[in-house]
């Protein structure tokens, strides 16, 4: 059997003990449920937001002081108006009063009644209206006067139904826009950075176990410390790669009942590269990602010998993701300043900013060439790791590195 | 490097904060042999084992393990058990030990029903589904020994094997050390029992202040010291002290003296011929104990008791 062949199997067998030890245990079960409680706060907040938002819309009221036939133009105009906006921007409900003796009274009674909420009234000739409003830049005082523009264009030209009859024909992008290329970049960066944080994060404390319960002698004993920490790393990936199966298969379940308009948005998003390669490599970049943080967590929580030390790294490790993001983020936003080319380039930001490349440009070779770069800087953080923990654990030099004997035969 | 030696060690050093922990060791185990290493704590046997076996590498010297001159490379042909005992906690005792011999190159499933046997063999089959948060220390410490020893190494090293073991389990672990021996393996154990290194050891290593202090076998040790004579006089009289040796000392009715060089029968004919007659008579050789306190010093040998 080869060295090489050996330190597979070594490996092997650490990341299924690993795998196991994790995947077999009850509190594996929380820790895959726990975005759950994420999620479940999440819309808790986000629906009792809404209906705090739509109950408040629902009592938002805009009037006009208007009379006659003045009225029932002013109620056409907004029907013709109100469709061109939608969601938050679509204007409050249009209420029509009768002029008083005062009107302007009138208006200020109604812009301070307490039963609905009043951004705006509008009184007086539709020539030279008057409107009261809340806010300085009120729309809804915006809205008023572009009804009243409106009403008296039609009165002054004696014109009533829609001159222009115009055609609309569909002819749909065959690419994706620029601005869904960046939105899918940014989104992309923002999923991998959320799935890589929450799981290589949970590297740090896995030689603890071993150095808590004396373990670590056997495995040093066995097998090469480069296998232990390759083993433990594969083993942990594999557990992420259970969380995402999960969370990935339920996503898709909850993404089919989505509303059309959202699934027609979320179609606008599509990467250059091509929405199967994208998800390829997403793939292949959050194993990166999660090897390349992975190690280098690993690394430094090896070298902890309690949890209090672990908890202490947990902070300059989170910064250090967050610079990842950061580096990654801008290369996103300014993709051909140097800025973007340094992202892609070092290693640990390289996956993310290597996948915002993916969703802005059709080329393959630039990702064979980073994963490739990326795959050597893994090996090389494990083998850095591991001389480090010999060093400072096992208080050893390593033995020399030596190719003959990684690819010689026992 | 002689095809007779299991393991060859020459001048091992081994420099911890700058400070000599072991100083140019030199140990050759001969194939086939029960090996000790005795020394008192903090001699320096742990630092010599884990360098012999690769855990750590020497700042000095050489080692060639099974031909090999790096240990590592040929780890699946070695058994260890370290002097710490590590386990996970919430693996069963045969998947332990199945655990062990994968790491060691043994498949799980051989390594499973290898388990069951051994465990069986050893009185432990009630455990071999209990996890090992569940087993006494003592019976972990037995299942930790089984998974050293599962792939059937050529060369096993147990590292303070019969510390924290009752009676019976170190009666256990001997014979185990007797079985694996005749099954052909060569066993290096560090102990500070004598009793053990006494029954077990062909050869063994003296080690103390990181330096070796003897080679050779217990009879070579106990060579080290002249046999003891216990003579009890029938008549105690003037003049018996003049007729037995310089170093003679009374302790109670009986007198100690070293063996003479030419024996103990031309003193016996003056003794009887002088009328103190002879009610008893024994020759001790000295024990490895004596042996070891000769060449540690009495301070270094009642740390280890």
């Amino acid at each position: 059997m080869s060295n090489l062949t050996r330190m597979v199997r070594d490996t092997a067998t650490v990341a299924r003990r690993d795998f196991f030890a994790m995947v077999g245990t009850p509190t594996f079960l929380l820790f895959l449920l726990a975005p759950l409680l994420m999620i479940g706060f999440g819309a808790v907040g986000g629906v009792g937001g809404a209906m705090v938002g739509k109950s408040a819309d629902a009592k938002e009221r805009i009037y006009a002081i208007v009379d006659g036939a003045t009225a029932q133009r002013f109620m056409a105009v907004d029907k013709q108006l109100r469709p061109l906006f939608s969601g938050d921007a679509r204007p409050p409900e249009l209420e029509i009063e009768s002029p008083a003796a005062d009107p302007a009274a009138q208006a200020k009674t109604l812009l301070k009644q307490d039963k609905h909420d009043v951004p705006a009234v509008l009184y007086g000739s539709l020539a030279q209206p008057q409107i009261l409003q809340r806010n300085k830049t009120s729309r809804s005082a915006r809205y008023l006067a572009q009804i009243a523009e409106q009403v008296v264009r039609e009165q002054t030209d004696g014109l009533t139904g829609p001159l222009s009859k115009p055609d609309f024909v569909q002819i749909a992008r065959q690419g994706s826009s620029i601005g869904g290329k960046s939105a899918t970049g940014f989104f992309a960066v923002t999923a991998l950075f959320v799935l890589t944080l929450m799981l290589s994060g949970q590297t740090v404390g896995t030689m603890a176990e071993e150095r808590s319960n004396k373990v670590i002698e056997i495995l040093a004993a066995s097998v090469r410390l480069e296998s232990v920490f390759l083993g433990k790393l594969i083993g942990m990936y594999g557990v992420a790669m259970v969380f995402i199966a999960f969370w990935g298969t339920l996503a898709l379940l909850v993404g089919s009942f989505l509303p059309p308009d959202t699934l027609a948005r979320m179609a606008a998003m599509r990467p250059a590269i091509g929405l199967p390669a994208f998800f390829a490599l997403f793939f292949l970049y959050f194993t990166m990602a999660y090897l390349l943080l992975g190690t280098v967590f690993l690394g430094v929580g090896a070298q902890a010998s309690t949890p209090r030390e672990i908890q202490m790294l947990s902070l300059p490790i989170t910064i250090f993701q967050m610079a990842m993001l950061g580096l990654a983020s801008a290369s996103v936003a300014v993709p051909d300043q140097p800025v973007a080319l340094i992202a892609e380039i070092f290693p640990f930001s390289s996956p993310f900013a290597m996948l915002a490349y993916g969703a802005r440009s059709a080329s393959w070779w630039p990702h064979l060439l980073a994963i490739g770069w990326q795959l050597l800087w893994v090996a090389l953080s494990i083998t850095i790791g591991a001389r480090l923990f010999r060093r400072g654990v096992l208080q050893s030099a390593g033995p020399k590195f030596r190719w003959k004997a990684l690819l010689g035969r026992t | 490097m002689g095809d007779q030696y299991a393991l060859e060690a020459h001048g091992l050093v081994k420099i911890f904060s700058g400070q000599r922990v072991v100083q140019g060791v030199d140990i050759a185990v001969p194939k086939g042999a029960i090996y000790g290493v005795l020394g008192p704590n903090g001699a320096g046997k742990t630092t010599t084992l884990r360098m012999l076996l690769g855990i750590i590498e020497p700042d000095g010297g050489t080692r060639t393990l099974l031909g090999n001159a790096y240990p590592r490379d040929i780890s699946d042909r070695v058994g260890y058990l370290p002097e710490e005992r590590g386990l996970y906690p919430g693996m069963k005792a045969k998947e332990a030990i199945a655990f062990m011999g994968a790491l060691r190159g043994l498949d799980w499933k051989t390594g499973r029903e290898r388990a069951a046997v051994m465990l069986e063999e050893a009185g432990l089959g009630h455990a071999i589904d209990s996890k090992i948060k569940k087993l006494s220390k003592g019976m972990a410490q037995f299942v930790q020994l089984l998974g050293s020893v599962v792939h059937e190494p050529e060369f096993l090293v147990l590292d303070e094997p019969f510390s924290g073991l009752d009676p019976v389990n170190q009666e256990r672990l001997e014979a185990l050390v007797i079985k694996e021996r005749d099954r052909g393996a060569t066993i290096l154990f560090s102990t500070h029992v004598m009793a053990h290194a006494e029954r077990l050891c062909d050869r063994l290593a003296i080690i103390a202040g990181g330096r070796r202090r003897f080679e050779g076998t217990v009879a070579d040790a106990r060579a080290l010291l002249p046999m003891q004579v216990h003579y009890t006089p029938h008549h105690d009289g003037a003049g018996l002290k003049a007729l037995l040796p310089a170093d003679a000392q009374r302790e109670g009715e009986e007198w100690r003296f070293t063996m003479p060089d030419e024996g103990v029968e031309t003193l016996l004919v003056r003794l009887i011929e002088a009328g103190h007659g002879i009610s008893g008579l024994s020759i001790e050789r000295p024990s490895l104990h004596d042996a070891f306190v000769k060449i540690v010093g009495r301070e270094a040998a009642e740390e280890m008791e």
